[in-house]
Order: C-alpha cells, then sequence, then structure tokens
C-alpha cells in the first residue's frame, strides 16, 4: 500500500512538467493521454540511448590511445545526456510497476482462495492419510519406499513397496488387481524365480526395476 | 582405455535392461564365484516366438564382449550344437547385424541384439548356412526340419 501513495505523490509531477508541453493537443482531445505517452517515449528512448551509446564507444576508443586514468570523466556527461531519457524510463517503470503491484495483488487473492481450498480439502483427507503414516512408521521409523515395474504380456504395472518388505504382500497386490490366483503366478528378477520371502534389497533391486511375471500352464 | 569405453556402455546397456525389455527376455552380466560382476560376459535367455514352432523354448545365449564394443560387435553363442541353419557347430550365432564388417552399428543395443536373434530363429537365412544338418533339412525335409525344432524347444524349457 505504501508503494501506491508514494506512485501517486510523484505522478502530477512528471504528468505536468514534463507531458503536458508535448501533448497539450491530444490531453484536449480525448482522454486517452497514456496511450499516446506511450508511443512518444518509445520513439524518443531509443533515440537517446543510441546516443549514449555511440558515445561511450567514441570514449571508448580514445581511451585506447590514452592512460586508464581518463577513463573515469566521460560517465557525468553521459549522465547529463541520459536525464531526458530516464524521466521517460522512470515514467515506464512506474507504471510497470503499478501493473506489477496489481498483479501481485490478484495472485495473492488467488494463492488465498487455492491455499484454502486446498485446506478444506487437506482436512478431509489428513485423518486417514495419518492414520496409515502411523500404522507404516510403527515397525522401523524411516524405510526407504521403491517402485517396481511388474510385467506382464500386456504391459507394465507399477507398485510401491519398501524395500525391506517381503514380496509376499506385493504378489497379492498384483494377483488382486488383475484378478488371478497367486497360486498361479510366477514372478521373476532376472530370469530367477523370486521367493516370496524375498525383498527388493535383498535381490539388489533399484528403482524402476522390472520383475516379470508368467502365469502357470496347469 | 577402451576397455572403460566398453564397460561404460555396458553398464549403461544393464541399467536401461533392468528398466525396460521385452517380456520373457533375460540379460545379465556375469557373476563370478567371488560374486564380482563381469560385465563382459552376459547371460541371456531367448524365448521362442508365440506361434511358431520355436514357443516353449528358452534359449540360453552368451554374449562375449570384447575391449573394442561397441566398435566391434559381441560374439554371440548359442550352445554347441544347437539346431539352426545360421548357427555354426560351435554355437555361433551368424547374423548381419552381428558381422563387423556388415550389419553392425555402435549403436545397436543389447536389445536389439537379442530380438534381432528371436526373429532370426523362425526365419532362417538359407542364402548364409552355418551348419549342414539345419540347412539341409530346412531346405530339403520341412516337416523333419520341424519335428526337430519342436524337439529343441521341448530341450529348453522354461526353468521356474
Amino acid at each position: 500500500m505504501a508503494d501506491l501513495t508514494e506512485i501517486d505523490d510523484l505522478e502530477p509531477l512528471f504528468d505536468y512538467h514534463r507531458v503536458q508541453p508535448h501533448n497539450l493537443v491530444s490531453l484536449d482531445d480525448d482522454d486517452t493521454p497514456p496511450i499516446s505517452i506511450p508511443k512518444r517515449r518509445k520513439t524518443c528512448n531509443p533515440a537517446v540511448e543510441n546516443e549514449v551509446e555511440v558515445e561511450t564507444r567514441e570514449v571508448q576508443v580514445v581511451n585506447c590511445d590514452e592512460e586508464e586514468e581518463d577513463w573515469l570523466p566521460p560517465p557525468p556527461k553521459v549522465l547529463v545526456d541520459n536525464q531526458l531519457g530516464e524521466d521517460s524510463a522512470i515514467k515506464e517503470l512506474r507504471l510497470k510497476k503499478q501493473e506489477l503491484v496489481s498483479f501481485a495483488k490478484s495472485a495473492e487473492d488467488m494463492l488465498r482462495a487455492v491455499e484454502e481450498s486446498v485446506k478444506t480439502k487437506h482436512s478431509s483427507v489428513q485423518a486417514p492419510v495419518e492414520a496409515e503414516a502411523e500404522k507404516a512408521s510403527k515397525p522401523p521409523c524411516e524405510r526407504a519406499k521403491i517402485v517396481i515395474s511388474v510385467q506382464d504380456k500386456d504391459g507394465l504395472k507399477q507398485f510401491r513397496v519398501y524395500k525391506d518388505e517381503k514380496f509376499e504382500r506385493l504378489f497379492k497386490m498384483y494377483a488382486d488387481k488383475v484378478k488371478l490366483d497367486k497360486e498361479k503366478l510366477v514372478f521373476c528378477f532376472d530370469g530367477d524365480k523370486i521367493g516370496p520371502a524375498a525383498t527388493p534389497a535383498s535381490l539388489g533391486m533399484d528403482d524402476d526395476d522390472i520383475i516379470e511375471v508368467h502365469v502357470k500352464k496347469s | 582405455m577402451s576397455g572403460g569405453i566398453a564397460r561404460g556402455r555396458l553398464a549403461e546397456e544393464r541399467k536401461a535392461w533392468r528398466k525396460n525389455h521385452p517380456h520373457g527376455f533375460v540379460a545379465k552380466p556375469e557373476t563370478l564365484p567371488d560374486g564380482s560382476v563381469n560385465l563382459m560376459v552376459w547371460h541371456c535367455t531367448i524365448p521362442g516366438k508365440a506361434g511358431t514352432d520355436w514357443e516353449g523354448g528358452f534359449f540360453p545365449l552368451t554374449l562375449h564382449f570384447s575391449e573394442d564394443y561397441p566398435s566391434k560387435p559381441p560374439k554371440c553363442k548359442f550352445p554347441q550344437g544347437f539346431f539352426h541353419p545360421n548357427v555354426y557347430p560351435s554355437g555361433t550365432v551368424c547374423l548381419s547385424i552381428l558381422n563387423e564388417d556388415n550389419g553392425w552399428r555402435p549403436a545397436i543395443t543389447v536389445k536389439q541384439i537379442l530380438v534381432g536373434i528371436q526373429d532370426l530363429l523362425d526365419q532362417p537365412n538359407p542364402a548364409d548356412p552355418a551348419q549342414t544338418e539345419g540347412y539341409h533339412l530346412f531346405i530339403q525335409d520341412a516337416a523333419e526340419y520341424k519335428r526337430r525344432v519342436r524337439q529343441q524347444a521341448k530341450q529348453y524349457p522354461a526353468l521356474i
């Protein structure tokens, strides 16, 4: 809010001082000075910048011949020439700042709305999640998880399990998912059958490693 | 240091294989008695394609990589005496993409090699015979050839 009031105080100064003389006609004609001002600024700004650039270039060329100490004086010149440009640049900056402030405000509102909606949703979800987390963390505190891809003839299905968890549970999860008797399924890693008591850690598995399922012929 | 290049590439191949490979195929570097891994020799299994006389067989294949891999292809070997027109009596597979002077390119992956050999099983190339028995039966006695292929598939059942 402080920014806004400051801007309001400053703006008239520049409007009267700089804009009016150039812009009298357009001000009288319609209420759209802001549109004509930027145009003007754009046209004069590059010119000033170019001049400045040319000057600095010249200075640099001189520098090559002279000593480094002579390098300091030029900047004030550049500043003086630049003032015309700076005024309009400041105006542009101010307008942009205003825009940004309004953007920020709307963004803040959005964020607040999102946060609130998330909070309300989360509070309803949180309870069961926490309960699960408590259950899981009861044995050892932090158990490493791993994502394992189970490949059958139709494609891949991914499962997230604990690294030190027996494959038994994954087998059951998979069998339930594909609605097959788990006694008829054989799981293999690198061509070797996986026993129900093995764990991803005991087989040295990494994230996204594939295990294959074969259906026993009965 | 060419060995470094070969091993680096093979480590990448192994990593990629573990994350994605065709169903039924196995490809893993040899584990030595002391528990260390030898990336230069891979023990693989190629499943016979479903719907062909090779179906039901899981054929063991060994890949021998040289220090010049991937500039040079690996040598791919079935067990000695493997029945197929394009497999030498030693078991070495004769396939264009495995020929340094023919179709081999360093970009060919282990997966492509194994799938290529699986295709070769059911589609022998009579223009490039490597053993007399398989070749002769293939062009002269289709029924006997078929019988031999099916018999061999039964010799290499699934290990599980």
